[in-house]
């Protein structure tokens, strides 16, 4: 939910006049050229260069805050070192959710830099990353914001950037100073207080963005998310056969016990 | 001496006046709110895009728009009180295309009874029912032509009788497509309840059309920008439109007045006046017009003549807002995977809950005081994406794992794939009545990033859409069931949104009619008291049927401009 709209606007307002010239400069003919303007970030963009300690650098997060991040989103989303359940599975920490989350309120650095701040990594390009086929990845080339655009995302990322901030500090004060520091089972309880329920909403639905988006923002490294529950995910420009469409994949049981029996009792109760 | 338009928005109605009035040789201006992701619109072959299988960039960021923290809009459940929400209210993308870009190209036609509910149904307390000033006949030549400028897929030899005996039609322009899975499992359960599934006519190229490109099933239907152009709707009449070398399409502005001049039955529009961000700040201007044509989806059409000050004689304008009335159904395979991720979303649909003789609605309605119920077009198939099905664990975590809503047990979910790849989704499209009191006004507080007030939706499920959905709802559930479902889910859509419509078909405001005491505009969408300003979209609906509205949205605005192009100067 939207608070009220702040509209940063000057006091004086440049007046334009259409009526004997449109502002040719946006009419449509102009769009292939405007797309082509788009800054390119590498496909290896969305990983920082390494920082002196050779832990990866960040963009907004200090080491600190980027290693509370590290715990608590393998907390909500656990590997194979986080929890024993999860032997095989890939978690937050292998799928580089802390790196997508950093390289996304990092954009705010981009957005608010005057000129020469690049294209902020909030909208990967089109139409295709080329992942199933050969050829460039188009994905890669992040898409330019138009200024409306532009302004909602630095008021949604400051914004966010508040929150990190904020509920990082939290975690640490109710850790006793360090939430690195506390076993997974009190990471754990901490993460559960109703106190911290906001930002672990916030935090939750992050984490399922790194693990499960395309990988070109930054998190669902070599796809690790996508292999671990089954999905291949774009599919342009190969797209699939009618047969792929229309036929059954055959029997396939779901494993129906603990929480997926919960969730399906739940359900079916509604 | 030619005629000057400028049109408000390039969506579904707006792409066919511009095309329909430069066609006749009128000079026109575009606006457009938003960006375009499109390239080689005006050109030949075939048309590029920024659109991407990208779950991220369009469910979640808004990449089509508008995005809420500088458009937002308010709600309320009902008038005289206080805003309960603000932020997205039912946002149709705000970009060149409009909502023909996000949409899943789904065309079914409207019944006959759908454009004379009331002379065919009578009236139904509360509603302030109405026929349209024309009939099915009337519409379906519009209907052919638009069907075969987009390009449409469908089986006329399998629509069932009913539906061709309320909305008669010839062969569609291209055969239907690959049949999703998910819609197939679900149609068998539909035709072992008795109704007649068929496959759903669809906006989607199944073979090369027009110098645009096949579907090649990627998945990425709903709610997505097709990254191969194959669903281009709107984008064709704007192609048309601008080869005519007489339309400019400016996108990234805001029209935020019509300039009225003179009074009373003088009264008329003189232009209109823009606003668009650029890094320095807002730049404001004026275009001047012969005529205007406002087709900026019904929510926004309306908040432009409220903040224009249009007349309002019959005291309509902005009411009988109307937006279907969406049962959500949600049918969970245990023993086998539904894939839906694969192939255009949703082949398969029913219409057998339109026809308000449906066994035993006539009788359910009597016994809860209403003349007739009727249900809607039913969507069979499709699911959602792993972010989507995430935030759905995420939520439900809440409630059978509240001391540890996360952790393992959300990964053994996504793994599960539940609600995911063993989801086959089922929605009914209600059938929603005009309600004088369901109305757009101008939000008292909040502004949106011009300093403009944002639309105030004033909206909730009435009583004949409540007593249509205790109706329909053990229908569904029954449907799923029989389809071979685990867990066979159905509520109304309302009952996830806290009260928020949902499903993206916006409808009325600015209600057509013959009467200027009656209606906002005139048998061909002119507005009353205002003799060179037209609406063409979904604002001028008199009736929201039982069915996808954009078909019939861009095949009004087809008709109702051709009598403009017509009209002498």
């Amino acid at each position: 939910v939207s608070s009220n709209s702040d509209p940063e606007v000057s006091a004086s307002w440049p007046e334009g006049d259409t009526s004997p010239g449109l502002p040719r400069r946006v009419v449509i003919t102009a769009i292939p050229a405007a797309v082509a303007s788009a800054a390119v970030i590498g496909a290896s963009g969305c990983t920082s260069p390494a920082g002196p300690s050779g832990a990866p650098a960040t963009r907004f997060f200090s080491s600190h805050q980027a290693a509370v991040i590290e715990d608590a989103t393998a907390r909500i989303a656990p590997g194979p070192n986080d929890d024993p359940a999860e032997a095989g599975h890939p978690g937050a920490r292998e799928a580089g959710v802390t790196t997508y989350i950093d390289a996304m309120l990092g954009s705010l650095g981009v957005l608010n830099a005057s000129a020469g701040g690049g294209t902020p990594m909030i909208f990967a390009g089109g139409p295709w990353s080329n992942r199933h086929t050969s050829g460039p990845d188009l994905m890669a080339t992040f898409s330019a914001l138009d200024p409306v655009t532009r302004m909602a995302w630095r008021k949604r990322l400051a914004g966010w950037q508040q929150q990190y901030a904020t509920g990082i500090a939290t975690l640490d004060k109710l850790a006793g100073g360090d939430f690195t520091k506390a076993t997974p089972a009190e990471q754990d309880k901490i993460l559960a207080k109703a106190e911290v329920g906001t930002f672990r909403s916030l935090l939750f639905e992050h984490t399922i963005e790194g693990m499960y988006s395309v990988p070109e923002y930054g998190g669902n490294h070599d796809l690790v998310g996508w292999k671990d529950i089954s999905y291949p995910g774009d599919s342009q420009p190969r797209g699939y056969t009618s047969d792929e469409v229309e036929q059954s994949d055959g029997r396939d049981p779901v494993d129906d016990t603990g929480v997926v029996a919960d969730v399906l009792k739940f359900l079916g109760g509604l | 001496m030619t005629r000057k338009a400028v049109v408000v928005g390039s969506g579904a109605g707006g792409s066919f006046a511009a095309m329909e009035l430069a066609q006749a040789g009128w000079e026109v201006v575009v606006f457009e709110k938003g960006p375009s992701h499109f390239s080689n619109l005006g050109g030949e072959g075939p048309i590029g895009t920024l659109f991407s299988n990208d779950d991220l960039k369009m469910n979640v960021r808004y990449f089509a728009g508008p995005d809420p923290e500088v458009f937002p809009r308010t709600w309320r459940s009902v008038g005289a009180s206080a805003a309960q929400y603000t932020g997205s209210v039912n946002d149709l993308p705000q970009l060149v295309g409009g909502g023909t870009v996000h949409w899943d190209a789904k065309v079914p036609r409207f019944w006959d009874i759908d454009f004379q509910q009331l002379s065919a149904l009578g009236p139904t307390p509360g509603a302030d029912m109405a026929d349209w000033p024309f009939s099915y006949a009337d519409i379906a030549p519009y209907y052919d032509e638009v069907e075969q400028l987009i390009g449409v897929q469908g089986d006329v030899t399998a629509m069932p009788d009913a539906v061709l005996k309320h909305a008669p039609r010839g062969a569609f322009p291209m055969p239907p497509g690959p049949q999703q899975r998910s819609s197939l499992v679900v149609a068998a359960g539909a035709t072992a309840v008795g109704m007649h599934p068929f496959p759903y006519p669809m906006a989607i190229n199944s073979v090369p059309y027009h110098g645009q490109h096949v579907c090649n099933d990627c998945g990425f239907c709903s709610g997505y920008g097709c990254p191969v152009v194959a669903r281009p709707a709107a984008l064709m009449p704007l192609r048309a439109a601008l080869r005519t070398g007489r339309v400019s399409l400016v996108p990234e502005t805001m029209v935020t007045s019509v300039q009225l001049a003179g009074s009373g039955a003088a009264a008329r529009a003189t232009g209109v006046r823009w606003m668009r961000m650029t890094p320095g700040g807002p730049v404001t201007g004026r275009e001047s017009a012969d005529v205007v044509v406002m087709a900026a989806s019904a929510i926004e059409t309306v908040r432009l003549a409220l903040l224009s000050g249009f007349p309002d004689a019959s005291g309509k304008l902005g009411r009988r807002l109307m937006m279907h009335s969406f049962i959500d159904g949600t049918a969970i395979f245990t023993d086998e995977r539904m894939h839906a991720y694969r192939g255009r979303s949703i082949t398969q649909c029913a219409q057998d809950t339109c026809d308000p003789d449906f066994p035993g609605a006539r009788a359910f309605a009597k016994a809860n005081g209403l003349p007739y119920i009727r249900g809607g077009n039913m969507e069979l198939g499709g699911s959602q994406d792993p972010i989507e099905e995430g935030q759905s664990y995420q939520t439900l975590l809440g409630f059978v794992r509240s001391s540890r809503p996360f952790g393992t047990e959300f990964k053994q979910l996504m793994r599960s794939s539940i609600l995911r790849d063993r989801l086959a989704g089922c929605q009914l499209i209600g059938n929603d009545m005009p309600y004088l009191d369901h109305t757009v006004t101008l939000d008292p507080t909040v502004k949106d990033v011009f300093g403009l007030p944002v639309a105030q939706v004033t909206w909730s499920t009435g009583k004949y859409e409540q007593v249509a959905q205790q109706f329909y709802i053990p229908l569904l559930k029954k449907m799923m069931t029989a389809a071979g479902a685990a867990v066979a889910l159905a509520v109304p859509a309302t009952t996830d949104s806290g009260g928020l419509p949902t499903g993206f078909h916006i409808m009325g405001g600015m209600m057509m009619g013959a009467d200027p005491a009656t209606s906002v505009t005139d048998a061909y969408g002119r507005v009353h008291g205002l003799d060179n300003v037209y609406v063409a979209d979904g604002s001028a609906f008199v009736t929201s049927g039982a069915q996808n509205p954009t078909n019939t949205i861009m095949a009004v605005a087809l008709r109702n401009m051709r009598h403009l192009a017509g009209t002498p100067a």
